[in-house]
């Protein structure tokens, strides 16, 4: 081959071709490192199975919180900055209710209400824990999903159904106005101070085929709870006439509108599913991280975010399936980084990904 | 024009915004009745459809049907008087299955209407083959048949076809003019705008032509196919 041959098929070689080969060598790196790594003993087996199980707990809440995030986006075509404030106002009711229904009568009924501002009284005393206060930790969620429903009806009705034939900049600009005012509303009435909200829950062994790990109850109610919505929203979604005609109004709002569907009604139902889910998801990551603040909703919007762009915004599963990548880099990263860099791998993930595939994962594929 | 015309469109003013484009027009489509309107680009064909089913500026004049005047109604309103409407293009959801499709196209029932959807499968057999399949899978004409057929669903009386041969392939041309017909021989009126003016003539009962907002003959489809004048005008001699 001469030299102008190679050098014309240099310049042919695309910039993405280039970065995907980067992208393979430094996976098929990991790959043979880890293995490496768990045949020499550096890293057992219980330890990434650990890994492994952290980044689905959170992942799922990533992707839960993130499939409102993706229907607004679908079916009211904006991106909603408040959306990681509706997970705080969830994070605050539902777990003002469960303080309520578990120490009515025995505490101050205002420490209740306000999820112990003064840190009193202490989780462990309540019993603030999924076997000894079942009731409270299930009716938390119940009222954290009613709670959200309402604030977010509330701003539709208020701010984004006046906007409704705007620009979805607008849109966007008026929803980190909803978003700041909701996140101070919340800090005026139940302070800013960071506290313990669920008390420690019992333990449990797990095996997810690798080895045999420890985890805690709460994580496992925030599974299971996780996974049972989200079957709930796919059947919702593909084999009720609501679903359908949210699917129809994502693919063509016009068409939806002169076909006879009510699409305010079918945006009510994008509020209120998409709110209800955000509320749960905001009130059970507190039963993974343990402390509650009015800031937690706005941080947890960016990986949120990510995981919703990276499987394709605007598609229920893309949100699920980004969330769960996002989360689980997030956590596996650490054999390899400091803490604190765990978060950047998976963004950068994020970023070769929508280097290939711009439109992410499932976008284009499976809408609503 | 006979008092009890399906379809009366009198002195009719319309467009979008400020912006005026149908300028008195008069139309009229009796029960079962084959109409189309032909006309140079931008004339308001689509425009008179388009006001016809609630979706554009109403100024001024009346639009009847039935009897009653439907001019400020909303387009799901005028859908439950018996009005379907197939809109030139984006008239799929991509995303859906064609029996999805069609489910939407009876939203405003309470229940899927499964003896309908037989009629449209009957009608449209490619339709039952793929009922499975996404909308947006399909080719062009496949895809005018799941629109013709959402706008079935509730069984018309009059149905709007806006430019059904619009980007079809010319073999697929012929058959979609012939499904047309087997439609209307069902005893549904039809209001069609075409681009293809001389095959849309040959077919109807009568046609109209539309100029600058105004209408400029109206006469049965052989006549005006016959006219010297609108051969000259429209139909390139």
């Amino acid at each position: 081959m001469e030299a102008s041959d190679v050098r014309r098929t240099l310049s042919r070689l695309r910039v993405e071709q280039v970065l995907g080969a980067i992208v393979a060598v430094l996976l098929l790196y990991l790959v043979v490192d880890l293995l490496r790594q768990l045949v020499t003993g550096t890293l057992s087996a219980s330890t990434l199975q650990q890994y492994l199980w952290r980044g689905i707990v959170v992942g799922l809440i990533y992707g839960l919180a993130g499939i409102g995030l993706s229907m607004t986006y679908s079916i009211l075509r904006f991106a909603n900055f408040s959306h990681g404030d509706l997970l705080t106002t969830g994070m605050f009711s539902g777990w003002s209710a469960a303080y309520v229904i578990a120490g009515f009568g025995a505490y101050n009924l205002g420490n209740l209400l306000l999820v112990r501002p003064n840190n009193d009284p202490t989780p462990g005393a309540v019993g603030m824990a999924i076997d000894s206060q079942p009731v409270a930790i299930l009716g938390g969620i119940v009222v954290a999903a009613l709670f959200t429903v309402a604030i977010a009806l509330a701003a539709d009705r208020l701010v984004y159904r006046r906007l409704r034939k705007q620009s979805s900049i607008a849109l966007l600009i008026a929803s980190v106005g909803v978003a700041f005012v909701l996140r101070y509303l919340i800090a005026f009435v139940f302070t800013r101070s960071n506290r313990a909200v669920p008390a420690s829950a019992p333990e449990t062994t797990l095996d997810l085929g690798i080895a045999s790990t420890t985890v805690n109850l709460h994580e496992m109610t925030l599974v299971v709870s996780a996974i049972v919505l989200m079957v709930g929203v796919h059947l919702m979604l593909q084999h009720t006439k609501l679903g359908t005609s949210m699917r129809a109004m994502a693919d063509n709002r016009d068409l939806a509108k002169i076909t006879g569907i009510p699409t305010e009604r079918v945006v009510l139902a994008t509020w209120v599913i998409g709110a209800a889910l955000a509320g749960i998801a905001g009130y059970l990551i507190v039963l993974n991280t343990g402390t509650i603040t009015y800031t937690r909703g706005w941080t947890l919007l960016l990986p949120v975010f990510a995981g919703v762009i990276l499987g394709g915004i605007g598609s229920v599963y893309g949100a699920i399936l980004g969330g769960l990548i996002i989360g689980i880099v997030d956590e596996v990263a650490i054999i390899w980084l400091p803490n604190e860099m765990t978060m950047a791998a998976a963004f950068l993930l994020m970023i070769f990904i929508l280097i290939f595939r711009p439109q992410g994962l499932l976008g284009g594929v499976e809408t609503a | 024009m006979a008092e009890n015309s399906l379809l009366t469109v009198a002195d009719l003013d319309a467009g979008y915004g400020d912006l005026q484009i149908l300028d008195g027009v008069d139309l009229a489509v009796e029960d079962g009745e084959y109409v189309t309107i032909v006309g140079p680009n931008g004339a308001g064909k689509s425009t008179v459809m388009k006001t016809v089913f609630g979706l554009t500026t109403y100024m001024d004049g009346s639009i009847e049907f039935d009897g009653e005047e439907i001019s400020r109604l909303r387009p799901d309103q005028i859908i439950r008087k018996g009005v379907g409407y197939v809109p030139q293009s984006d008239n799929v959801f991509p995303s859906l299955t064609v029996r999805e499709n069609l489910e939407m196209g009876a939203y405003i029932l309470d229940s899927i209407p499964e003896e309908r959807i037989d009629m449209v499968y009957d009608r449209f057999p490619v339709l039952e083959e793929r009922s499975g399949q996404t909308a947006g899978s399909m080719s062009g004409g496949q895809q005018q048949m799941v629109a013709m057929g959402r706008a079935l669903m509730l069984d018309p009386d009059l149905l709007l076809l806006d430019e059904p041969s619009a980007g079809l392939a010319p073999d697929l041309v012929e058959d979609l003019f012939d499904r047309v017909d087997a439609i209307n021989d069902g005893g549904t009126a039809i209001l069609m705008v075409e681009q293809n003016a001389k095959e849309a003539l040959r077919r109807c009962d009568r046609g109209y032509v539309l100029v600058q907002g105004q209408n400029r003959h109206e006469d049965d489809g052989d006549a005006l196919l016959a006219d010297q004048q609108v051969r000259e005008d429209f139909l390139g001699g």
